[in-house]
């Protein structure tokens, strides 16, 4: 476990009479890959921008390498933000020299690190072209690797594969291991869930402004539930203290564990209670079932219309 | 680092306007423009001169009559003139084409017109009748004098020189007005040429979306402080451009463009009145500039960004329409007024100076003035780029922005839609 390269405790964000963000405490540990989770409007970006001195937060520390960070401490931060661009008029090289220029890079450096990326993600011709002459993926590449110059030692991605095509986004997943590999430490505000599971050690969960998991993924997992029985069947499933039915259909059922109980005890009830049992696996408790699980009951149905009558 | 960021912001906005194919046509417009101008001056001055010394010299038949007695046989010989019976007769004589021209010299052409009647050969042809009537003139009276040094001084050719002292101390005159106005017409190029650029330099990043990378890599105020002297870079490269014709035209070719008509005093250069104006034009630009810069840290797009830069124009012209007061009298209430309320004050008191009515006491309030205010909206350009370049598609709520009490922006709107 490493020293704390992000520090977060008592963090409180208001919004005029709106409280978005509550008490919120974590830290990212150096060299790990954290995933911060939590639904549209759960207060993640609010988080990430006052970590990064953009929002005044109303109340709590918020540190980086502890201290308050400011833009003079940036040169080794990597920040890929959700909302994205870059100066559209110019040439790439002129855009990626000068980021490297502000984070700390020799001119020439920069310049010859942003050549050999661009060379790298096969965009090499496109370095004297404007930014907006380039595709859409084209300009992820440049965007990705403005994020990634002067080997940075901390980098937040804030909805990294959003708008990524799949090319690029393996190439994101491969610059994030990469990076890792290197010592960074990742943060990475994300929906996708898999991609947590695949990349991150860590990670918390966020519902309306306040830590709803906070861990390793095997304990959020096992917050959760932990254990899943998959099972193929005939008859019907009864009801037990020892499980929920969280699905249900034709000769197919989802269980979620729910005690300590061995998943043969429960194989057995089954057979006992006269369940025909084609096959019966057990898996964990995936992220996305979580997520669902969480933040699946904040969806209200689809309100009636006002003039229908009902 | 801020000082080092400061001259990559400096060295970024400055390059990247000054390599655009588009900057170079707009601001090559101008002088290539005057050029053409110029070119056509001296076209036509070298026609007219060739025209009026073709028509004084032109050889056509005359006739005249002449009461003053100043026109003598041997004058009318050299023109080709020969006496009318009377006036009537002359202009019969035109009138039946028996001649092309009758001249009428009154007794006093001193105070009366001479009359000319000709054959119509067209509106520029028909300026030749009037040349030869006043050569013959002319002639007739060099005559008189008989001293060609007399006939110069008779005609008005006199080269005066005019010395004027303040206390004992000699003064520029019209000569110490002009350098010190110089500043005015810069002030005035760099705000109308660069108003739109000032004003959109921090829209960029909004509508661009880099705002977020930015300001984790750069203090606003470095960024905002970079941009402003860009652009006064910009704007200076632009001023000698323009002002490249006019200066090779007025060294090199003086006669031939006709400026020696406007000949202009020796100038004289005020170390106090030129250093005065250099810091009104400086202050006025930083203050227009963080206005602009903070009007569009607010607005969501150049397009809306752009009703406002109306205002700020109207601004700068404002004071001219006192201009006659601002010369004649720099203590009227207006004027004052113009001279400290801090967006007048620019113009007005860069006129005064110019016109040696701005005491340095005065101008040492106006440049405070100026510079206290462009401090005041640098602080507030930044609070607002702060706050209102992550408010990507709406406008800012000032008085939130400017109730957020630290560096850092927060405060009672949702500025974008937040996860």
């Amino acid at each position: 476990m490493g020293e704390a390269r992000v520090h977060i405790s008592g963090f409180r964000m208001d919004f005029g009479d709106t409280t978005v963000i509550r008490d919120l405490s974590f830290d990212v540990h150096a060299g790990e890959t954290f995933g911060f989770l939590g639904s549209n409007g759960s207060g993640k970006t609010t988080t990430i921008r006052a970590l990064l001195g953009i929002y005044e937060p109303t109340a709590g520390i918020l540190h980086i390498n502890g201290r308050d960070f400011k833009p003079e401490h940036g040169d080794r931060l990597g920040y890929l933000p959700e909302e994205r661009g870059l100066y559209k008029k110019e040439k790439v090289i002129d855009i990626m020299t000068y980021f490297g220029r502000l984070k700390g890079m020799e001119r020439r450096a920069a310049r010859q690190w942003s050549l050999e990326y661009l060379d790298r993600v096969a965009l090499a011709d496109k370095a004297g072209s404007l930014l907006d002459k380039l595709s859409s993926g084209q300009q992820q590449k440049v965007q990705l690797g403005v994020t990634i110059m002067n080997n940075p030692e901390l980098l937040i991605l804030d909805e990294p594969t959003k708008g990524f095509d799949p090319v690029n986004r393996r190439l994101l997943m491969d610059i994030i291991a990469e990076q890792k590999r290197g010592g960074a430490t990742v943060v990475m505000v994300t929906h996708q869930m898999e991609e947590v599971e695949r990349l991150c050690d860590r990670v918390i969960l966020l519902k309306d402004g306040v830590s709803e998991a906070y861990g390793t993924i095997d304990a959020v997992q096992n917050k959760y539930g932990g254990r899943i029985i998959r099972i193929k069947h005939g008859g019907s499933i009864p009801r037990s203290p020892h499980y929920e039915v969280m699905l249900q259909e034709t000769n197919y059922a989802e269980l979620s564990i729910t005690d300590t109980t061995d998943e043969a005890d429960i194989l057995k009830d089954l057979v006992d209670a006269g369940v025909t049992v084609r096959s019966f696996t057990t898996t964990k408790v995936s992220l996305e079932d979580i997520f669902i699980r969480v933040y699946g009951a904040q969806n209200n149905p689809v309100p009636a219309f006002a003039g229908d009558g009902t | 680092m801020a000082q080092r960021n400061l001259g990559t912001v400096i060295g970024f906005e400055f390059i990247r306007t000054v390599t655009k194919r588009r900057f170079w046509i707009g601001t090559l417009a101008v002088p290539v423009m005057i050029a053409i101008v110029f070119g056509l001056i001296f076209l036509s001055n070298s026609t007219t001169d060739t025209a009026a010394e073709a028509q004084k010299s032109a050889q056509f038949t005359i006739a005249y009559t002449d009461a003053s007695g100043l026109i003598t046989a041997e004058v009318a010989a050299v023109f080709g003139a020969r006496p009318a019976e009377s006036p009537a007769a002359g202009v019969r004589a035109v009138q039946s084409g028996t001649v092309v021209a009758y001249f009428d010299f009154p007794a006093t052409p001193e105070t009366t017109s001479v009359r000319v009647y000709g054959k119509d050969q067209g509106i520029f042809e028909n300026g030749k009748y009037a040349a030869v009537a006043q050569a013959m003139l002319s002639r007739a009276v060099e005559q008189k004098i008989s001293s060609p040094q007399l006939s110069t001084l008779a005609a008005g050719k006199v080269q005066v020189e005019t010395l004027t002292y303040e206390g004992s101390k000699e003064s520029g005159g019209l000569g110490s007005v002009i350098p010190p106005l110089f500043f005015l017409v810069i002030f005035y190029g760099l705000i109308v040429l660069l108003a739109g650029q000032m004003l959109n330099s921090t829209l960029e990043e909004k509508e661009n979306r880099v705002t977020e990378m930015i300001l984790t890599t750069l203090k606003p105020t470095t960024l905002i402080a970079g941009k402003v002297i860009a652009l006064f870079g910009i704007g200076l490269v632009q001023m000698v451009v323009f002002l490249s014709p006019v200066i090779i035209g007025r060294v090199f070719f003086p006669e031939q463009l006709s400026l020696s008509a406007l000949d202009l005093p020796p100038l004289a250069f005020d170390p106090v009145r030129m250093t005065v104006g250099f810091l009104i034009l400086a202050g006025g630009f930083a203050l227009f500039t963080t206005t602009l810069v903070a009007i569009g840290a607010v607005m969501p797009t150049a397009k809306e960004a752009g009703n406002f830069m109306g205002v700020m124009m109207a601004l700068i012209f404002v004071p001219f329409y006192a201009v006659a007061l601002v010369v004649s009298d720099p203590h009227a209430m207006i004027v004052q007024i113009f001279t400290y309320f801090p967006f007048s004050a620019p113009v007005t008191a860069l006129l005064r100076n110019g016109f040696g009515s701005l005491s340095l006491p005065e101008a040492g309030i106006v440049i405070v003035i100026l510079f206290a205010g462009a401090a005041v909206m640098l602080r507030l350009a930044v609070r607002l780029f702060q706050y209102g370049s992550i408010s990507y598609t709406s406008k800012v709520n000032i008085r939130t922005a400017l109730r957020s009490g630290s560096r850092r922006a927060a405060g009672d709107t949702t500025p974008t839609p937040v996860t």
